[in-house]
């Protein structure tokens, strides 16, 4: 599986990040400070860095520009802790890759992390196919096998979003961001309810689910052939 | 010392003082000149005039000169009749000051004259003509008189600079006091406020002058900071309290589940549990958070041209599932073409959230949410009204405030922040909020947009 580095200075939050991401199977190096994150960036080859934003001796974003100015475009995720939402630009402008700030959801940096490993393979397929699944992106139409699907142009863009990442597991945040494009929290169960109704047009009368409920993490669309 | 010719009382004395010396000492110029050239004058002309008629008539002019030397009765008149050859003819001047011009004008020179017998040397105005025969005629006045007059008046006026000088340092020193006292008082208020008391006001007087105001804009700006203190108190109260209980509760499960579980499956549903009530407290203590980001207004980094529109009828698409889920139906009028306003896009779709969650949770099944963007005068109006319960009048200002619940919102989830954020969005883009009753006797919420807001 992946080579992932974690720098973060504190050792509670470390321990889990690193059970949590080696049980996925990810090989992953923890240091705790900026300039030992700034040695392994150098010496190690790594398929992707979760570093915190504040780290004792070297600042996360200054360590992060310094990476990009070296020409190195590992993905980044910049994990902060709560309570400044401008960090959020900051953090991408610095060259992060994604973002995501404490408290957070093991889960939801799990599946960062692996879209980030994953980057969508090619945007300018304009006809997607998972499994018996089928998406026109130009003419806006979609079918799963010969039967012709009612989508809404939301719909059609959450389908995308979850074709785009067959197998991966993308949680209610990522959609929200990616399929809406907005970027807060929504509360209670909103996207749920999207994608059920989603589900409710993909899967009639004991056809085999797509869409997979993934629990306290998110949604997987899997291939159904 | 350094401290005192700093202080602001003793300068303001000095500087009265130096200002009305300097006044007073001009003034003393002007009458002293005035008061002198008057005397001159009026002096000058009775000389002018004796000059020319004594030497109006060459056969009188000794008679004249002798009547003019014999008015006086204080040995200040003099004159003299000189013959061509400078001989004295008349008079009681012994000879013809050879440097007096024969003009008829008169200068002060000084001469030999003689008085009651005696010869003296005596500063005189004198103004002398000669006649047709070649005498000269000397016309002259004792220079002490105006002197003396000139001297006391130059005395009177020194002896009443002194008092006016005390006068002058006394007024600065009394004015400067009285600033002084109302600088004290206010200086030991704001001293005190420092210390941290908060309730101290500063002293306003009644005179309504500029330190007035500038007092009165001082207990204003006290009095919001105060109110903010409070309200951080209450805060503060408030997070703890809510805290306090889903911990409790919390702390309750996970022990039962403990002691209690049979299986790993019954473990892990106490887990679960405990894990879901963790979530709504942080979720809680993120909303804080934020409201509290925004309200610091740190976040304008993301500000731009927004459409309104396109906004609000994506918020309204975001709910319209869960709504009908519900069984509400969620309807969106809008009225005319919304042009861009400035403001971060996230956060008015945020806010628009927010009143749209709360509508669809406070309406019963069956009932409706309306959504309306228009306008009214200036203004875009975004409104948010539904068939629930309502807000009671009393309590439409406090629904923005945090943690408030109104009464019937108590028996259902929440934890009373979600309009408090939208009220920190609003201030953030300087957008008004309302709260009426709709239609259909539910709540209506309004947002009020300038049309160019943040100035």
């Amino acid at each position: 599986m992946a080579k992932l580095l974690l720098i973060e200075d504190d050792a509670a939050t470390a321990e889990e990040i690193l059970a949590d991401l080696r049980g996925r199977g990810h090989e992953v190096a923890w240091v705790a400070t900026g300039p030992e994150g700034a040695d392994a960036t150098r010496s190690g080859t790594w398929n992707a860095i979760i570093l915190d934003r504040m780290l004792p001796g070297l600042d996360g974003l200054t360590l992060l520009r310094d990476l990009r100015g070296t020409g190195d475009r590992t993905p980044a995720l910049v994990l902060s802790a709560l309570g400044d939402v401008d960090e959020r630009i900051r953090g991408l402008r610095a060259g992060g890759d994604d973002y995501l700030g404490k408290p957070f959801v093991l889960g939801e940096l799990a599946a960062r992390i692996e879209a980030l490993l994953r980057r969508p393979t090619d945007s300018r397929e304009t006809v997607l196919r998972v499994g018996t699944l089928e998406l026109d992106l130009i003419a806006g139409t979609g079918r799963r096998g010969l039967r012709d699907l009612d989508l809404l142009p939301r719909e059609l863009k959450l389908l995308e979003y979850l074709m785009r990442r067959p197998g991966q597991v993308v949680t209610r945040a990522m959609m929200f961001e990616e399929v809406w494009n907005y970027r807060f929290a929504p509360k209670s169960n909103l996207i749920d309810v999207h994608v059920g109704r989603l589900r409710k047009k993909l899967e009639v009368d004991g056809e085999p689910i797509l869409i997979h409920n993934v629990r306290g993490e998110g949604f997987t669309l899997t291939p159904d052939v | 010392m350094s401290r005192l010719v700093r202080s602001f009382a003793f300068r303001w004395a000095l500087g009265i003082a130096l200002w009305s010396t300097l006044l007073s000492l001009l003034l003393f110029a002007f009458v002293y000149w005035q008061t002198a050239a008057f005397m001159q004058d009026e002096l000058a002309q009775v000389l002018r005039h004796e000059a020319r008629y004594a030497s109006g008539d060459p056969a009188k002019a000794a008679a004249r000169i002798e009547t003019w030397v014999s008015e006086d009765l204080h040995s200040v008149h003099f004159a003299g009749l000189f013959g061509a050859d400078g001989r004295k003819l008349a008079g009681n001047l012994d000879v013809c000051p050879p440097e007096l011009p024969l003009d008829g004008e008169v200068h002060r020179i000084g001469t030999q004259v003689s008085i009651a017998g005696r010869r003296l040397h005596e500063e005189l105005w004198s103004a002398a003509r000669s006649l047709k025969d070649g005498t000269v005629v000397v016309v002259a006045h004792d220079t002490d008189e105006i002197d003396r007059a000139k001297a006391t008046v130059i005395r009177a006026l020194g002896l009443a600079l002194v008092p006016t000088l005390a006068f002058s340092i006394l007024g600065g020193v009394l004015l400067a006091g009285r600033a002084k006292r109302r600088l004290a008082s206010t200086e030991a208020a704001v001293a005190r406020v420092m210390r941290g008391d908060l309730r101290q006001r500063l002293p306003v007087g009644e005179a309504g002058d500029e330190f007035d105001r500038l007092a009165q804009d001082v207990n204003g700006m006290l009095e919001e900071i105060e109110r903010l203190m409070e309200e951080v108190r209450g805060v503060g109260d408030a997070v703890a309290h809510d805290l306090r209980t889903p911990l409790t509760r919390l702390r309750l499960r996970l022990e039962r589940g403990r002691e209690q579980a049979r299986d790993i499956g019954e473990l892990r549903e106490a887990v679960d549990q405990g894990l879901v009530w963790i979530d709504q407290t942080l979720e809680m203590v993120t909303a804080v958070l934020r409201i509290g980001e925004i309200e610091h207004g740190r976040r304008c980094a993301a500000f731009g041209p927004v459409d309104l529109g396109l906004v609000v009828s994506e918020a309204v698409e975001l709910f319209e599932p869960l709504a009908e889920e519900k069984g509400i139906g969620l309807s969106l009028e809008v009225d005319g073409t919304m042009p861009a306003i400035e403001g971060d896009r996230s956060l008015i779709f945020e806010a628009v959230s927010n009143l749209l969650d709360n509508a669809i949770k406070f309406t019963p099944v069956d009932g409706r949410v309306r959504v309306d963007l228009g306008r009214r005068g200036d203004l875009f109006v975004v409104s948010v009204e539904d068939t629930g319960p309502g807000i009671p009048v009393d309590e439409r200002e406090q629904v923005f405030r945090r943690f408030y619940r109104a009464e019937p919102a108590r028996q259902t989830q929440g934890n009373g922040l979600g309009l408090g954020l939208v009220a920190a969005i609003a201030k953030l883009h300087g957008f008004a909020l309302a709260v009426t009753e709709s239609s259909g006797g539910g709540c209506r919420m309004e947002v009020l947009c300038p049309a160019s807001p943040r100035g």
